[in-house]
């Protein structure tokens, strides 16, 4: 049996591609392995697809205004306020489930969505569709009417700028499967499986 | 009059170009009136020119931020929709797709079968009638019969024949459907129940099929990321499954506690950090490849000092091992709850079919709707349930009638085949398919070792002992070993398959033929 024998290609360990350059803070996920691939389209993604059931946009626009009557009725908030929450709390919970947690809860793939966000998994990644242009209007149409109705105030302007871009940057087709490397980010280096004896 | 002519031609070109000036910037204006009415009349279109109004507010840096914003909203709204999916073929011609094809000429699907198989294939015995120590081939010759996992001799008591039969009237053949539609029967929970209270677990599942137990159960709970470290000797459905799993695999050294130790203060070392994934060992009780038993003791300590979960695959020790056959568990004095997934079949010792996979009431749960072969193959018939539920009963009530003299005939067969120098007996004494290698003088090649072990198999056939030696599983061609092939390629070995069945006599007469075989064959090399 070879002691750290050649790396295993098959489906056990990923692909020798998942490997981070120690100098680079941008990490590009590979592309799949053909059993990652088999994996993936074994089962239906029911984690990403149910973006374009019916009723999926619409949720958006009742949460939203679910956020800021919730945040009316706090008493001594203001409407500055009120709306600027209503932005990051809506901006915080899309980040957190679009771009922040990688996989699938379901275990239909054999984990072979592993290293994908929801957005990734989306309409299998591609660009410009239909759910993806709704999911970035969402935002900005937020963004717009809480400025506005923020009377323009710097500080809440660069408050609701800055929770905008972190929605807006990860959903660019430039970002697509884009890894930016903290210092508290766990290792991407994947671990390898051994050849059979 | 010329230069006159030319002095009023240009003086009436400016008036007429002011006057159409003056009329363009009229028209624009009442452009721009109608334009911004039919604005107005635009239902919202107040609260556009309200919001546009204020949000200008004397700061042109916001507002040009704003309107960068509304400009890539924009754009990315009339986007067209792409692939980021990497195509990985060339689009070709008709005419380079109709040349490809003539080109084509297709591989057989299998490779016509060596001189070597060919001669196999017509040597394959054939018997007629019920299976028993002594069986009828088809040409005629009655023959011991060391070559099937009858262990108990069960296969043909008239007892649970007669049950089967009851069960069969009752029941039918087949449930004809999975467990989780239709397919799970009384005696399907009561033969689960038995198993369980048999080895002392909280829970027990059957499957149909033995070799595709342990491929659902290890699939099951492994997956891509998990950890598994495994025996390097494990059997065949063993290495399937694990290749089935997607997880990280790491071997050991055969049997070797200190190899394993190692392994698994490795992947402590290299896990520090991540996240935490699942962790199996994974081990067969009675290895398949040369009869050994595992150190079970110090594994279940390993796995308890660096959080494992154990998987033992007890397909050749369980009904036969330990002291009243609960397996390797009731050898090494362990309840069986320290291990937590027993694998097992049915279809030897127990003379039923399937497998089963014991541990606790979680672990059978969860294979309920995730062990694939459960949840997608038919139910095992009701009567090979009830056959093995009777011999479960059988066993518990005095398991010295079969333990005992099983024993007593592996000895017997180990003490005749200890006479000669010629071989090596490799298995132990606890396992009833005794496995010997041939010592030849010189090194022999892989195909002189299986060419000596079919020459011997045959030469006891003559002889009217029926035995078998074991096989590999050939590597396909083209294909290099290691990255995705898992294969099986065992030592060169003959097995013999002993039960209960056998007089202490019968069996000295068998073991000295085959004795007596192993020595014309070896001594011809030498």
């Amino acid at each position: 049996m070879p002691e750290g024998g050649p790396a295993r290609l098959h489906s056990g360990s990923v692909s020798k591609g998942r490997r981070r350059r120690s100098s680079s803070i941008i990490y590009v996920e590979p592309p799949e392995t053909m059993e990652q691939l088999s994996d993936q389209v074994a089962l239906p993604n029911l984690n990403a697809n149910w973006v374009n059931n019916k009723g999926a946009w619409l949720i958006h626009p009742i949460c939203i205004a679910g956020l800021k009557i919730f945040y009316d009725t706090i008493p001594g908030v203001s409407q500055e306020t009120s709306w600027t929450l209503t932005n990051i709390t809506y901006m915080f919970a899309t980040y957190l489930m679009f771009h922040y947690v990688q996989g699938i809860p379901f275990e239909f793939n054999s984990g072979a969505y592993d290293n994908l966000n929801m957005w990734e998994q989306m309409d299998n990644g591609d660009q410009y569709t239909p759910s993806k242009k709704f999911l970035t209007s969402m935002p900005i149409l937020l963004f717009l009417l809480s400025t506005h109705y923020t009377h323009y105030d710097l500080t809440f302007f660069v408050v609701n700028w800055m929770a905008l871009m972190s929605v807006i940057i990860p959903k660019l087709p430039s970002f697509h499967r884009m890894r930016v490397v903290m210092p508290w980010s766990q290792p991407i280096e994947e671990v390898e499986g051994e050849d059979p004896p | 009059m010329a230069s006159n002519m030319t002095a009023s031609a240009s003086a009436s070109a400016t008036q007429l170009f002011n006057m159409d000036y003056e009329e363009f910037i009229a028209l624009l204006f009442t452009m721009r009136d109608l334009a911004i009415t039919q604005f107005h009349r635009i239902p919202g279109s107040a609260i556009v020119t309200r919001y546009i109004k204020m949000s200008y507010q004397h700061d042109p840096a916001r507002s040009a931020i704003e309107l960068c914003l509304v400009i890539f909203a924009i754009r990315y709204l009339l986007a067209p929709k792409y692939s980021t999916q990497k195509k990985n073929f060339v689009k070709l011609r008709d005419d380079e797709i109709d040349e490809l094809i003539e080109d084509w000429a297709p591989e057989p699907l299998v490779a016509p079968l060596t001189e070597f198989e060919q001669e196999q294939v017509e040597k394959t015995p054939v018997i007629t009638g019920p299976t028993g120590p002594k069986v009828k081939l088809a040409n005629g010759r009655t023959v011991t019969n060391l070559a099937s996992a009858n262990y108990f001799n069960l296969a043909g008591q008239p007892a649970l024949a007669e049950s089967a039969i009851a069960t069969l009237r009752t029941y039918g053949v087949g449930p004809c459907g999975p467990p989780g539609f239709y397919g799970t029967q009384d005696v399907h929970i009561d033969c689960e129940r038995d198993l369980a209270e048999f080895l002392g677990c909280q829970d027990c599942i059957i499957y149909a099929q033995a070799f595709s137990t342990i491929n659902a159960v290890i699939p099951a709970f492994a997956k891509r990321g998990d950890y598994i470290v495994a025996d390097d000797k494990c059997n065949f459905a063993i290495q399937k499954a694990l290749q089935l799993s997607r997880s990280t695999i790491r071997w050991y050294k055969h049997n070797d506690m200190d190899d394993l130790e190692k392994v698994l203060k490795k992947i402590d070392r290299e896990s520090r950090g991540r996240e935490l994934t699942r962790r199996f060992i994974v081990t067969e009780a009675l290895f398949e490849d040369g009869g050994d038993v595992a150190d079970l003791g110090t594994i279940v300590k390993l796995k308890f000092q660096y959080k494992y979960r154990l998987i033992l695959d007890e397909t050749n020790s369980f009904g036969f091992v330990g002291a009243t056959g609960r397996g390797l568990t009731e050898l090494y004095n362990l309840p069986a709850t320290d291990v937590d997934m027993i694998v097992g079949t049915l279809a030897t010792a127990f003379v039923g079919g399937g497998g089963f996979c014991c541990g606790s009431k979680e672990i059978v749960h969860h294979q309920r709707i995730s062990g694939l072969a459960y949840v997608f193959s038919a139910a095992l018939p009701a009567m090979l349930a009830t056959t093995v539920s009777e011999v479960i009963k059988m066993l518990r009530e005095n398991p010295e009638n079969f333990i005992v003299p099983l024993r007593e005939n592996i000895k017997t067969f180990h003490a005749a085949l200890a006479k000669t120098d010629m071989l090596t007996v490799t298995s132990s004494p606890l396992s009833p398919v005794i496995s010997f290698t041939l010592n030849t003088k010189k090194e022999a090649t892989v195909a002189e070792q299986d060419r000596m072990t079919q020459d011997i198999v045959d030469e006891c056939l003559a002889n009217g002992v029926l035995v078998t030696r074991a096989k590999r599983i050939a590597l396909p061609a083209g294909m290099a070993k290691g990255p995705s092939w898992f294969g099986w390629d065992p030592a060169a070995a003959i097995k013999i398959h002993v039960s209960t069945g056998f007089t202490k006599k019968e069996c000295e007469k068998a073991a000295g033929i085959i004795r007596s075989a192993v020595t014309k064959v070896v001594g011809r090399r030498r």
